[in-house]
């Protein structure tokens, strides 16, 4: 019997490295479409929020202008921008969300699966970024078709299509909110170190964002300083910030801070994150079988 | 009627056993209340905003809205707390073949699958929804009404009830769908229709859909009738409809749910 070869050595090099990233977002691609009715089923049914959303602000709008919906201006927005905004912030979730990660990493901790990142030449975050990037290349493509659709449907709420350099500014904003909410995520998950549960932290940081990001309503809307308060933490950026980028509601010298800041959040949630991986791997105590 | 008390005490005898699990996990417990509360925070703050532009919703008062709002959240906290739990592990059932053993047991299998634990955590919601409506009562100065809390205290049963029959309906598209994302989202989703006031289906685009969802599919009468006739309109025939489509929902969702189970091919073995 011939014996294993033990000389073999993986490669190593930047392309190496990529092609190793590149066949685990192959394999995720292959194990998310395989559910495809139950995917298509999830896709369809992600609509009827947005449409009572849009039924329930059109009747806030007819109720503060007395009949007619078009009439009135809240907090800046007319109805047509009320109801843009609050397509646009799907958009920014649509990037931004993270289901299952925080809560994945804390249980590779719990129960001490997370070894196998490190026996292996493989980085766990660099892992769950390639698994993630092909989860949500997966559901924008499946979503592509329906959403739209649904921006065809409603296409009379936009009063027009953002100008080049507005449309490559939200572009970034949404690129930059997936790393803002990844990175986020991977922080929570690591609190998993210390604390071995993060599914409590999780559920009271998750129900807070979906107000404070700005998902439910535009933060202007709030009253001061509860406005202001929220637009300066980093929660903005996963849904509020790309869509009144998109808008043009953000332009000039406040839409180059904007994006400053928004990069400055996600460097500062990419080195949290390495931080908190390197000084909890020192706790790591390797549980489990 | 002997067959009735067999499986209320089967079902208080469930709710003990899972309430000694969950008192084993108090700090859970607390935390899943925080968050419930700190959700309703959310919700009242929304609609504090909403409230702080305009006077009506919708043709509901803040306060009538108040009410509605209390209302659909104990209404969803009842739901959560005897259903949801057990509908969400359904599909993970079909998909492993751990169903065969459910099936195996003398009981009703509707039963068994729907009803055999109670989420305890999901419980308060309901009393904070009654706070919320009764403060809603207290700054409206409700004239007290027998009539009217009667009807409430059935409507709101016929909620409850309609609610079941859909989640049923729901899960049972696991069987075919095999891994049904998180039948909790989904649920949260498809219940997004029943949570605001169906006057909001207005309009000679959308009314067609109001329709569709109050007599064909009649999830939009869940927390709008009893909302309704406590604190707005009292209609008879409305009461009566809701009666009757209640009757025809768990009707259609037993049968559609049995259906299901036929087509279950055992994954296990």
């Amino acid at each position: 019997m011939k014996p294993p070869d033990t000389t073999f050595r993986p490669s190593r090099g930047p392309i190496a490295t990529t092609r190793k990233y590149l066949k685990i977002l192959r394999a995720s691609l292959v194990e998310r479409m395989t559910y495809r009715a139950d995917f298509i089923f999830g896709t369809l049914f992600r609509f009827l929020p947005i449409l009572t959303t849009i039924l329930l602000w059109r009747a806030i709008y007819k109720g503060a202008s007395g009949n007619d919906e078009t009439d009135t201006t809240l907090s800046g927005f007319t109805y047509k921008q009320m109801i843009a905004y609050l397509l646009l912030t799907n958009i920014s979730r649509m990037f931004s969300s993270m289901p299952g990660l925080a809560g994945g990493i804390a249980r590779d901790i719990r129960e001490g699966t997370i070894k196998r990142y490190l026996i292996q030449p493989i980085d766990m975050v660099g892992y769950l970024l390639a698994y993630r990037i092909a989860h949500k290349l997966a559901y924008i493509v499946g979503a592509a078709i329906p959403y739209l659709i649904l921006f065809y449907l409603c296409r009379d709420y936009f009063d027009y299509f953002p100008d080049t350099l507005t449309f490559v500014a939200f572009l970034v904003a949404c690129v930059m909110a997936f790393v803002v909410g990844f990175f986020f995520e991977v922080c929570v998950g690591m609190v998993g170190f210390w604390f071995g549960e993060v599914t409590s932290l999780l559920y009271i940081v998750m129900t807070l964002n979906f107000f404070i990001s700005g998902h439910m309503l535009p933060l202007d809307l709030l009253p001061h300083p509860w406005s202001d308060i929220l637009k300066a933490l980093p929660f903005q950026y996963m849904a509020y910030f790309p869509a009144v980028v998109f808008q043009g509601k953000v332009q000039g010298m406040a839409l180059v801070v904007g994006l400053l800041a928004e990069l400055a959040w996600s460097v500062f949630f990419i080195l949290l994150a390495r931080w908190l991986f390197v000084r909890g791997l020192k706790r790591y105590s390797a549980f489990g079988g | 009627m002997t067959t009735f008390w067999k499986y209320a005490k089967l079902l208080g005898q469930l709710g003990r056993y899972t309430l000694a699990r969950e008192l084993a996990f108090r700090s859970n417990f607390l935390v899943k209340v925080f968050v419930e509360a700190l959700w309703l925070g959310i919700l009242l703050a929304f609609y504090a905003t909403v409230f702080g532009k305009t006077s009506l919703v919708a043709g509901w008062t803040q306060n009538q809205y108040l009410f509605f709002v209390g209302c659909f959240f104990a209404l969803n906290g009842l739901i959560e707390c005897l259903f949801l739990e057990n509908c969400n592990e359904f599909a993970e059932l079909v998909r492993t073949g751990d169903l065969d053993f459910l099936l195996l047991k003398p009981i009703d299998e509707q039963f068994l699958i729907t009803c055999r634990r109670v989420d305890w955590a999901t419980a308060p919601n309901i009393l904070m929804g009654a706070g919320v409506m009764l403060l809603a009562l207290f700054r409206m100065h409700w004239a007290f009404d027998p009539v009217k809390l009667i009807a409430f205290f059935v409507t709101f049963g016929c909620g409850v009830l309609i609610a079941y029959a859909f989640m049923l309906t729901l899960t049972a598209f696991s069987v075919w769908l095999v891994r049904n994302q998180s039948l909790m989202e989904m649920w949260w989703l498809f219940a997004s229709l029943a949570r605001y006031p169906k006057q909001i289906f207005d309009g000679t685009n959308v009314a067609p859909l109001g329709f569709l969802f109050t007599f064909i599919l009649p999830i939009l009468l869940v927390a709008n009738v009893p909302s309704n006739v406590m604190v707005r309109a009292f209609d008879w025939r409305m009461i009566g409809f809701t009666l009757f489509a209640t009757v025809m929902s768990l009707w259609a969702s037993r049968r559609f749910f049995q259906h299901a189970l036929r087509s279950y091919r055992s994954a296990s073995s």
